[in-house]
């Protein structure tokens, strides 16, 4: 597609500037506000810092997973809220894990498509706030209990409840199971463990090297982050990714208990992305554009991919849409000066690092040294609805301080996808 | 009813008298309902004055003509209903022909009381003073759910009562202490929390009032509550007692009205035989009673001035078509001021950049603009779901972002001349040359900031002088220099007014208006205490003269040190008058700054504050409004002098801005002007 040589400077999308809320584990400060406002924020800011007018902007595209019950369509919540006119449009995407990452691909087709040229785009997820649901059986004799008109009706009606119908079933972890495969997300990465041969020893060795990265790395994440402000907060403020863990040691990884496949599996909380709270806002338009409004990109989307796999071994996607995405444009993982593969376990990364290796994906292996140079959602955490927006900002960001000039970023997707992007600097 | 005059067709207009342009009503026939549409040609709002009386007169004498099954009342505005007597045409009358105005519209609307069909007030719009005395006279009220739409009895405001039935009617329909406090507040209702006390019988969309209005006219009457428990002449006598012991103590006997209007509605709940004749005939006569006070002539003077500040230009040469009008807006410095106006910007729908030196700061500011939010919801002014989407208009960030998309930048960060310099030559480059740069200094010479290195285009450099706290206080200077635009003064006052403030345009000089006329009169105090007078004796002195808070309370408010210094700088400006006294000075270096230091002329703990003791006070106390008078005498003197100074238009701007901006007595009409007792 829009190959170095051969670029048309008014379908290449270019990525202006990004902005990114410390990502908080579980029951943070986030815990306290929504997806929403964590969207508001991030767009806020990012609409401040870049100086953009924001009647300019076309569309707002934001992605998220599961999104709060009380903005149907978040993303338009978030621009108007956030100082977007009304009259400019939003729609919200949901690819799963790559949400964030599908807002980016969507405002590209739109832009080659002729449907826009500046775009706000992101994702969000506040999985504290995923919430507790009642049971089919529960529901059904809440609704017998509002349609009792009598107060005997009503009084039968509420009899008829038992202690088991109020026992929730937690939202989060429905979303985090694969319908079709019965599977969840943890036992879909012990799958790869067993059948890819990864030992529980280099799932924790991964993970640690994720946490030493990301810890040597706290200047440079700064740069990523813009301060949310929050009156209910200790400090009136967060700025600071809490799940890097700075003293993490192997013996602390390998005291921890298998979660998804006792007594015997390999996948624990530690090797594991966290459950985490964050927002990403990126401004993107055409390299037209940004050159007529005077402003210097971080960078461009140079092409992307995604492709289906099966929903059993979901953490194979990234080996996929990098191959795919090789046919579109020739690139391979070696053409880039770093690779960003998001965490979602621990084996699951190593599974796909040993298929690219082997003979059938002739040529794609990652360089590993090139691989998540920050660390990755094992450290940071995968607030699932942001992180595809966030490997896109890290990896600009960190080309930018490193003068490289392409990356590669990718996901696996729950359900069996992967996703795929090329980034270029010049 | 009468019979018959040929029944007229549905829909047919029935034109009053002479077809003058100036018509303040119509009346038509829509299905068998007599519908009277008040609709001023001339104006956007209706008011009652004399031709209003008479055409409604005519009006009713021809529904009589006619076999009606209703009557509607309603208004074809778009934001009022009927909003009250016209203040100006009836300001002329007094004594007799004032007394018979009053009884003439009791009259009229005891009449539509007693038309002998249903009558409704389809309300949408501001529906105040005379004008909810009409719609309290029919059988029902309906309002529409818009914001416009306001019902309240403002009377006792402006030194008067409800007298053309409002102060009788209001306790009966709605209980006496609900009416009660309705009356003596004066307060405005939305159409909601009125539903809520019974005042209006349903609220519905604005676009159903009518159709709605008419099909409630073929119901039966609704049954209306008795309030036996509220409103028997015992437990009224005790609400009576109770109430004023209230007043007395909020207003030290200075505002009669309120204690007239409680005293008429406390009288009026209750009689055997349904007659209202006796209570109308209390209404009329402590209405004309409290229209010959000096309090009542010097507050309606107060009202006008407010109107007219609503619409005064500074310079009329300015097209204002042409003129930028302020959208987005960045306040510099988040500490108690800059938070205060953000959230005062964020208020009236202004997008507002918040920011500060680093994120501690602006995360204070933002703690503290959601607080006020937090009172504003308890104070009723918004819901919480319009504070939550207010507070998204501030835009908190500490990083040095462009602001150039800004039409009004206001700094307020710490007042040291050298660096609201560096600020101002700092947002030079960073704002568009059309952005008003405004400083929220109280101290500093704005026109030393304008001149400053680095400030391009000085024109647009004005003081916006908010008072503390800013939610509450209804006063701002508009500081010019000498090179300010007129168009810039004129987009100042149009987004001062835009926010619910009114502004007075003030030419820079130490102290500006206010704080000038403010200081000799705090200095005078303080001198006062250190020659022995106790504190509270100064303090309670100016209570009774009607101030708000006692001088020394307010320097241990404001700060000693701030005084001192202020006083230095004016000392320099205007001489030895505004030479602090020694005790001052004193106080200071024993580190007892007031309120902030939790020691000044008063020791504070808590909310609580002991006064302190200076000196021996004299055997014989002179008399409090002897000193008084001698302290307010200071603050007409230098009033007199900013006067012919030339810093502002001209009296009543001095008047207006020190009862906003200081609380200086209102019902005395401000240091230079208004009746005298």
């Amino acid at each position: 597609m829009n190959t170095t040589a051969n670029r048309d400077p008014e379908k290449t999308l270019v990525i202006v500037d990004g902005v990114r809320t410390p990502f908080l584990k579980m029951g943070g400060d986030f815990g306290t506000i929504d997806a929403t406002e964590q969207g508001r924020a991030v767009v806020q800011t990012l609409l401040l810092r870049t100086g953009i007018d924001p009647a300019l902007v076309d569309e707002l595209i934001f992605g998220c997973v599961s999104q709060p019950a009380d903005a149907a369509n978040l993303a338009r919540v978030i621009a108007l809220r956030a100082g977007l006119p009304e009259t400019v449009p939003a729609m919200t995407v949901h690819r799963n894990c790559a949400s964030g990452l599908e807002a980016l691909t969507v405002a590209a087709d739109r832009l080659t498509a002729g449907r826009g040229e500046i775009f706000v785009v992101g994702g969000t997820e506040n999985m504290s706030r995923i919430p507790l649901f009642f049971s089919l059986v529960a529901a059904a004799k809440f609704a017998a209990l509002s349609r009792a008109k009598s107060a005997g009706g009503k009084a039968a009606a509420a009899f008829g409840f038992r202690p088991a119908d109020f026992a929730p079933i937690v939202g989060l972890k429905l979303g985090l199971t694969d319908p079709v495969s019965g599977l969840n997300m943890g036992a879909t990465a012990e799958l790869l463990a067993r059948e890819f041969a990864i030992s529980r020893e280099a799932q924790d060795e991964f993970a640690l090297q994720s946490h030493l990265k990301a810890a040597a790395a706290r200047e440079a994440l700064a740069r990523e982050i813009v301060p949310v402000y929050l009156p209910g907060s200790k400090a009136g403020f967060v700025n600071r990714d809490n799940g890097i863990r700075e003293g993490q040691t192997m013996e602390a990884l390998g005291r921890l208990a298998p979660v998804f496949e006792r007594p015997t599996g390999t996948v624990t909380a530690g090797n594991s992305s966290q459950i985490s709270d964050g927002a990403v806002a990126l401004l993107v338009m055409s390299e037209k554009r940004a050159g007529d409004l005077g402003l210097e990109p971080l960078g461009r989307l140079v092409d992307f991919a995604w492709s289906g796999c099966d929903p059993k071994r979901m953490g194979l996607g990234p080996a996929f849409a990098i191959r795919d995405l090789h046919k579109r444009t020739g690139l391979r993982p070696d053409d880039a000066d770093l690779v960003e593969v998001n965490e979602a376990f621990a084996a699951q990364v190593l599974a796909v690092l040993k298929i690219l290796r082997s003979p059938s994906f002739d040529g794609l292996a990652i360089p590993e040294d090139r691989l998540n140079p920050q660390g990755g959602a094992i450290a940071l955490g995968h607030p699932v609805g942001a992180t595809g927006a966030r490997l896109v900002l890290t990896a600009l960001k960190q080309l930018k301080a490193s003068g490289g000039r392409r990356a590669l970023v990718s996901l696996c997707i729950g359900g069996g996808q992967g996703g795929a992007a090329w980034l270029e600097t010049h | 009813m009468k019979t018959i005059i040929p029944t007229l067709k549905t829909g047919s207009s029935h034109h009053l008298r002479r077809p003058s342009v100036k018509r303040r009503l119509h009346l038509d026939l829509v299905d068998g309902v007599a519908v009277i549409t008040f609709d001023r040609p001339d104006k956007s709002v209706n008011v009652i004055d004399s031709e209003f009386l008479e055409e409604l007169e005519t009006a009713l004498r021809a529904i009589g003509h006619y076999e009606v099954r209703g009557v509607l009342f309603l208004s074809s505005k778009p934001s009022v209903f009927l909003a009250g007597a016209d203040l100006e045409a009836f300001g002329k009358f007094g004594g007799e022909s004032l007394a018979k105005l009053v009884e003439r519209g009791q009259l009229l609307f005891s009449r539509i009381a007693s038309l002998g069909v249903p009558t409704i007030a389809a309300i949408h719009g501001a529906c105040l003073g005379g004008g909810l005395e009409l719609a309290l006279a029919c059988d029902r009220r309906l309002a529409s759910d818009d914001p416009a739409t306001k019902l309240g009895l403002p009377e006792t405001q402006l030194g008067l009562l409800p007298a053309w039935g409002g102060s009788t009617r209001l306790p009966r329909l709605i209980g006496l202490p609900k009416a009660l406090d309705l009356i003596l507040s004066g307060r405005q209702v939305a159409s909601r929390p009125a539903h809520k006390i019974g005042l209006v019988d349903e609220v519905v969309p604005k676009e159903r009032l009518r159709d709605r209005a008419l099909a409630l006219l073929g119901r039966s009457m609704p049954k209306r509550r008795r309030f036996f428990l509220t409103n028997n002449p015992l437990s009224a006598a005790l609400t009576r007692t109770l109430t004023k012991r209230r007043l007395i103590k909020k207003t030290r006997g200075n505002y009669p009205a309120p204690m007239a209007a409680l005293e008429v509605a406390g009288r009026g709940t209750w009689n055997p035989g349904s007659s209202l004749e006796p209570s109308f005939r209390r209404e009329r006569k402590a209405f004309v009673h409290l229209a010959e006070t000096a309090a009542a002539k010097n507050l309606l003077r107060l009202f006008f001035l407010q109107e007219k500040a609503k619409h005064g230009r500074h310079d009329r040469s300015i097209d204002l078509g042409n003129l930028l009008p302020v959208k987005r807006t960045a306040v510099i410095g988040a500490g108690v001021m800059g938070a205060g106006i953000a959230q005062a910007f964020a208020s009236r729908g202004f997008p507002v950049i918040l920011t500060d030196l680093d994120p501690e700061r602006v995360a204070a500011g933002v703690k503290s603009a959601e607080k006020l939010f937090d009172e504003a919801i308890k104070r009723r002014i918004f819901s919480a779901h319009e504070a939550a989407r207010k507070l998204d208009l501030i835009a908190p960030t500490a990083e040095r972002v462009s602001l150039r998309h800004c039409d009004l930048v206001i700094e307020a960060a710490v007042e040291d001349l050298e660096v609201k310099k560096r600020i101002f030559a700092d947002l030079g480059s960073r704002t568009s040359p059309h952005t008003i740069l405004a400083t929220n200094t109280s101290a500093l010479s704005v026109s030393a900031i304008a001149v400053a290195d680095g400030v391009t285009h000085p024109e647009r450099v004005v003081g916006l002088h908010f008072f503390n706290p800013v939610s509450r206080m209804k006063l701002v200077e508009i500081v010019t220099t000498d090179f300010t635009s007129s168009e810039v003064v004129e987009r100042a006052l149009a987004f001062v007014r835009s926010l619910g403030k009114t502004p007075v345009v003030v030419k820079d000089s130490p102290g500006f208006l206010v704080n000038r006329v403010l200081m000799p009169y705090l200095i005078e105090a303080g001198r006062l205490a250190e020659s022995g007078l106790p504190v509270t004796f100064i303090d309670e002195a100016m209570l009774d003269f009607g101030m708000p808070m006692g001088p020394l309370r307010l320097l241990d408010e404001i700060g000693l040190d701030v005084a001192v210094h202020v006083a230095e700088t004016m000392v320099a400006a205007f001489g030895e008058r505004f030479a602090p006294p020694l005790l001052l000075a004193d106080l200071v270096r024993a580190g007892h700054l007031g309120k902030k230091s939790g020691r000044g002329f008063y020791r504070h703990e808590g909310s609580r504050a002991f006064p302190e003791t200076f000196a021996t006070p004299p055997r014989v106390l002179p008399q409090k409004a002897e000193i008084a008078d001698g302290l307010d005498d200071l603050m007409v003197e230098e009033s007199k002098c900013c006067l012919a100074e030339g810093l502002v238009r001209d009296a009543d701007a001095i008047n207006l801005s020190l009862i906003l901006g200081a609380g200086y007595s209102p019902f005395r009409g401000g240091p230079l002007g208004g009746e005298t007792f």
